[in-house]
């Protein structure tokens, strides 16, 4: 990029991080974001490509898998989301993989699209049971699970990263402060007023 | 010095180390920490609570859990009081405020119990009969005057200062009921490695074994209780939550409760919620909710002082309190007589055991004489005397003589409703048993296994025994336990008494209104129910419904389960709807979602309004603007004769991809979109399958494979959701890659003369956004502000040469900034919603009004869009009489004759020489609006046979304000007819 005169603004207006041992929230408003949607008839093709550049399999069920500075969330048949940090340069995934998959799948920046939390601290799990009727229970959600699903009537993906347990959670851009509102609501039992 | 006279020195699991002061009705008093308010008040001697529902009666307590239909009261004041909250579950605090409720001017002398001495003519259906005629004065004298009447207590008017939270939680075993069953079942299951949650609505668990003082493993059932307790409470996968009702069974293995998270408090701690509904998914259930103890039926049953004899024992072994000095125990089983221990125990003198059956069981008579207490069998009280508070009773004895006898408590109890409630929440059907005079659970809801006294399991050894094998199966016993006797004959009701012999406390309900009701032909229990209201009141009946269904049995002579059943519905007890809100009130109700512009738009002070979930920037007011007209009309004119910023982000927007996404469109669409050249932009509309309009909106083609089309606001879901629907199931084999990209995008409109001017200021050199380079509907990629990636189309909405500027939404707030200061130097004016309402209107354009689901592409004007060389979703359909009828209502502009005069949307047209009735309805006005550019109100409407009519000069009714304009028909477009300015 040339030299942009444009400053860039988390969809968080307010509150955009917490820090308490039983919860903990972070605004991760540095990712870039593309959708994958494999061409009819070219998943295989895909997954091969994406093996090919990243070393990572595509999988068919809701997981997270990583590869060296890549994730990529299972988001539908056939559909991923591939997710990295900008970094300081400005990485942009979209520009990244449309050249892989050419001819194999439309791909669709979304970094812009989706504003996503970090959240972990010893009551986690009792916070987002406040709001996720999904069993987050390390039997039914393990490190790489993935979930589409809502909360406070705020359509979400979640997925874990880790067995502490730290999730991250997307969801559209536009709902960033009202599901911020709920979350701090929630958390306030274990936190103090909010 | 202590109020509380009748607290016992010792015994119960009160804390008496520490004083808890309240007050009931202004007098101040003590209790303890483990008092319910109702064992605090009976401590402090206080036996009269409030006044009853519809007679004003004296009641005093008659439970000690959450069935109790008498002791409603009032808890706190302000903004928290509460209202109907039952005294026999409600934990005292310090500085507990409480109320009786139901009477005026005082507890002890109401005005209102007048309604008692006319009680022969208040009998059930006495409103329906009575408050016939004339009709009118129903509404307005009769329904007030019974409600203050026959109220409860008082809500509070202000907004509960409180919140409420929901949560959910998975479970492989909830446990309903904390006593020893349900503690039993836990015990098993959480051994077996399961996931469980105990829940129990009572602060303290143990059930009756605490309430009975009874032992458990040969020490006293407190000790295992806690003990059992503090096992499950060290396994991690274990919830024990007390204070909390499961109130209800749904689909699933899905069941409803409630958390009293701080109602024991006098106010949450910071933080924390007041109360928290909750949604329990559990793969198993063990229902262990115990049972209720049935009243008898005698006259003057409801007097203060006359309590459920299970009661009286958990007064006496779990609060250490004497609910009275001298007592009678009437009873039809064995298990009551265990009432005459306590109470001898706890040195309350014990003036009779009335047993209404005749031959008394060895237990009962080694248990009367224990105590010293004449044994009456085969007796019956007939009568209670005493108004305010029991003074003696009169017995019946089995060979005819009354006697009378000076007492202050009687004890009665009439056996034991098993509570089967959440089994049949799903429809389950409960059955009869014999043996307990009862209903047990029948079919149950998948995954249900009941225990202890709620399956019919009475006896203490009973209860830990199905419950450990309900908790895992197989299970042995976690512990040993005797059962106690708990035979019983019943007796529905005594007859012939002097007083009322209430069966439904709460509603009301004599065993004379069930004669009555039987009388009338009232006689199937769900005519019964609402003939007499028994069973309606907060309770559900629950010390009612077993009598009242057996005393018709007895009149119809029929058996009880011939008669018939009610079921349960849910909640098992009252849920505040504060609860069922949760965090979900006031602006929180719904979630609301913010345009790229929010924070910008709200440092200019803009006026917003909610589109769906969007908050969108109306109009930006400036000061010295007297009201929003002004506001707008500047917003307008700047616009015509400048250039305006208008954010346009909320607009749906999907990426369609793949090679067949050209065909794809073209069969969505219901004009053509394969034709579309690289990177031009079409207006299009689309059809539902019926042949209506559904959306309309532009189509804008990026590459060969790849376009990007807009919907309206408001329908982006509809639209993303029908295109899922072709895609997925009418044409499955179509290449095409669809995802949204609504929020995506920051997308301004920036429309004007100037507009092409400003954006030169924006977009880096290196792209031509001449006309030539760049003509109208032209669209591209291109970068802004030194190289951010941005999409540049040129559309107008306004009829002004305009374009719209997408960038990652990210640079949104940066972008509009940018943007009002690049145009600074050509007068711009952000605008909002308002605006861009008025300048469609003024040309013409359609939106949500004549989108309204009820019109064609040809009665708004689009007609001509309609292909005739493809198939389209809604073509077929398209071709029906009723839409092609050539009477339909079509789109016009409207100006008024008068042009000083405003237009009314939603004003009826009627022909200028025609009568002002439905039958001559030619239509209504969809949009109005005053348009600056005209110097005048000028409306859209859809009027029958609308284009044969330009000219006509037809009147517009608007009955609502009583308004009627006469408006001439033009042409729907009033601005640039033409279609110059888009140009350039």
């Amino acid at each position: 990029m040339a030299n942009p005169t444009l400053a860039a603004k988390s969809a968080f207006l307010g509150v955009q991080s917490l820090k308490h041992p039983a919860f903990t929230i972070e605004d991760l408003s540095s990712l870039t974001i593309a959708s994958i949607t494999s061409a009819k008839g070219k998943s295989a093709e895909v997954k091969a490509a994406i093996q090919t550049a990243y070393g990572v399999a595509l999988p068919d069920t809701p997981l997270r898998v990583t590869g060296n500075g890549i994730a990529f969330i299972w988001h539908g048949p056939d559909q991923w989301m591939a997710i990295a940090d900008r970094g300081t340069n400005n990485r942009d995934i979209e520009v990244e993989l449309k050249p892989v998959l050419e001819g194999k799948a439309a791909v669709v920046d979304q970094g812009d699209g989706r504003a996503v939390v970090r959240v972990s601290g010893t009551h986690v799990r009792d916070v987002l049971a406040k709001g996720f009727a999904i069993d987050l229970h390390p039997s039914a959600f393990k490190t790489n699970s993935v979930a589409i699903t809502h909360a406070a009537h705020i359509g979400c993906i979640i997925w874990q990263i880790d067995a502490a347990p730290t999730y991250e959670i997307a969801m559209f851009r536009s709902f960033a402060d009202s599901f911020m509102d709920w979350l701090t609501h929630s958390a306030a039992e274990y936190t103090g007023r909010h | 010095m202590t109020t509380q006279t009748n607290r016992l020195p010792a015994g119960g699991i009160v804390d008496r180390s520490r004083v808890l002061r309240f007050t009931f009705d202004g007098i101040a008093y003590d209790g303890h920490p483990g008092d319910t308010l109702a064992s605090a008040l009976l401590a402090n001697g206080v036996t009269l609570t409030g006044r009853s529902f519809k007679y004003h009666r004296p009641r005093g307590i008659l439970s000690a859990g959450s069935e109790e239909p008498n002791a409603l009261v009032e808890l706190r004041t302000g903004a928290r009081r509460e209202a109907n909250t039952k005294a026999t579950t409600a934990e005292i605090f310090e500085g507990l405020e409480s109320a009786s409720q139901n009477r005026w001017p005082s507890l002890r002398f109401d005005v209102m119990s007048v309604n008692s001495l006319l009680s022969p003519i208040f009998v059930a259906g006495f409103y329906y009969k009575t408050f016939m005629w004339p009709a009118a004065l129903w509404e307005k004298l009769y329904e007030p005057a019974i409600r203050r009447a026959a109220g409860l207590g008082r809500a509070s008017d202000s907004a509960d200062p409180d919140t409420y939270e929901k949560a959910t939680a998975h479970c492989d075993v909830l446990v309903i009921g904390g006593g020893p069953a349900g503690l039993s079942a836990a015990l098993t299951a959480a051994r077996s490695g399961a996931r469980v949650i105990l829940a129990d609505e009572n602060f303290q668990l143990g059930g009756r074994a605490i309430d009975d003082a009874s032992e458990i493993d040969g020490q006293p059932a407190a000790k295992w209780v806690a003990s059992a307790e503090a096992e499950l409470s060290k396994l991690p996968d274990v919830r024990v939550m007390r204070r909390t009702t499961v109130f209800g069974a749904y689909d699933g293995g899905t069941y409803g409760g409630v958390e009293r998270v701080s109602d024991h408090l006098a106010s949450a701690p910071a933080g924390v919620p007041r109360q928290r509904l909750w949604k329990f998914i559990a793969k198993r259930v063990v229902l262990a909710a115990g049972a209720t103890e049935r009243p008898l039926v005698f006259g003057n049953n409801d007097r203060p002082g006359v309590m459920l004899a299970g009661a009286v024992r958990t007064y006496v072994n779990r609060y250490g309190v004497k609910p009275g000095h001298r007592a009678v125990v009437f009873a039809n089983n064995d298990y009551a007589a265990s009432t005459v221990q306590a109470l001898a125990k706890a040195g309350v003198e014990v003036v009779a055991l009335v047993d209404s059956r005749t031959g008394p069981s060895n237990e009962v008579t080694a248990i009367a004489r224990a105590a010293n207490t004449r044994l009456i069998s085969g007796g019956v009280i007939t009568t209670v005397k005493g108004g305010h508070a029991v003074k003696g009773v009169v017995v019946r004895t089995a060979d005819g003589r009354s006697i009378s006898l000076t007492c202050d408590l009687v004890a009665m109890s009439g056996g034991w409703n098993p509570n089967i409630q959440i089994s049949t929440h799903l429809g389950g059907k409960p059955k009869w048993d014999d043996a307990l005079s009862s209903f047990v659970p029948g079919a149950l809801p998948p995954g249900m296994t009941v225990a202890g006294a709620a399956s019919g399991a009475l006896g203490l050894g009973d209860a830990i025994t199905t419950g450990s094998a309900a908790g895992a199966s197989g299970s042995a016993p976690v512990a040993k336990a005797v059962n106690e006797s708990t035979a019983i004959t019943p007796l529905w009701r005594v007859n012939d008494c002097s007083g009322k012999s209430f069966v439904d406390m709460q509603n009301d309900v004599a065993s004379g209104d069930i004669e009555l009701s039987e009388r009338e032909g009232f006689r199937s229990v769900e005519h019964l129910k609402r003939y007499t209201t028994l069973g309606m009141a907060t309770d559900q009946g629950k010390t009612a419904n077993v009598n009242a269904l057996a005393i018709m049995a007895e009149l119809t002579k029929k058996s009880i389960p011939d008669t018939g059943m009610t079921l349960a519905r849910p909640p098992y007890t009252p849920v505040a709807i504060g609860a069922l809100a949760g965090h979900h009130r006031d602006k929180d109700f719904k979630p609301s979602r913010r345009p790229p512009s929010y924070a910008w738009s709200k440092e200019q002070g803009a006026m917003f309004v909610e589109t769906g979930l969007w908050l969108r920037p109306s109009y930006y007011p400036r000061a010295g603007e007297r009201d929003w007209l002004e506001t707008v009309t500047r917003e307008v004119n700047t616009v015509r004769n400048a250039v305006g910023i208008v954010d346009v982000s909320t607009l749906g927007k999907l990426d369609v991809q793949g090679a067949d996404a050209a065909l794809f469109l073209d069969r969505v669409y219901m004009n053509g979109m394969k034709t579309i050249p690289v990177g031009k932009c079409r207006y299009g509309g689309m059809l539902r399958e019926d042949g209506i309009l559904m959306d309309d909106g532009t189509v804008a083609r990026l590459a060969e494979n790849h376009y990007f089309i807009t919907t309206t606001t408001a329908n982006a879901v509809k639209v993303s959701q029908h295109m899922e629907l072709c895609h997925q199931w009418l044409w499955p084999e179509l290449d095409v890659q669809m995802i949204s990209a609504t929020e995506q995008w920051a997308q301004y409109a920036i429309a004007g003369p100037k507009s092409r001017d400003l954006l030169r200021n924006i977009v880096d050199k290196e792209f031509d956004i001449s006309d030539a380079g760049f003509p109208y509907l032209a669209v591209g990629g291109i970068t802004v502000c030194g190289g951010i990636k941005a999409r540049l189309f040129r559309l107008s909405f306004s009829g002004e040469r305009a374009y719209e500027l997408g960038v990652p939404a990210r640079y949104g707030d940066a972008l509009i900034r940018a943007l009002m200061k690049a145009g600074e130097e050509f007068g711009v004016c952000a605008y909002g919603s308002e605006a861009l309402a008025v300048m469609r209107i003024e040309k013409g354009h359609i939106s949500g009004p004549e989108l309204n689901g009820t019109t064609t592409a040809k009665d708004v004007g689009l007609g001509g869009m309609v292909s005739t060389k493809k198939d389209f979703v809604g073509r077929m359909l398209l071709g029906r009489p009723g839409l092609v009828d050539a009477d339909r209502p079509s789109l016009v502009g409207l100006r008024p004759v008068d042009r000083s005069e405003r237009l009314r949307s939603g004003a009826h047209f009627v022909a200028r020489d025609k009568q002002v009735t439905a039958a001559n309805d030619d239509g209504y006005m969809t949009s109005v609006a005053y348009s600056p550019s005209n110097g005048h109100w000028i409306g859209l409407g859809l009027l029958k046979r609308g284009a044969e009519r330009t000219g006509e000069i037809i009147r517009a009714c608007d009955p609502v304000r009583n308004i009627e304009t006469l408006v001439e028909v033009v042409s729907p477009c009033f601005v640039d007819a033409e279609g110059e300015k888009v140009r350039g």
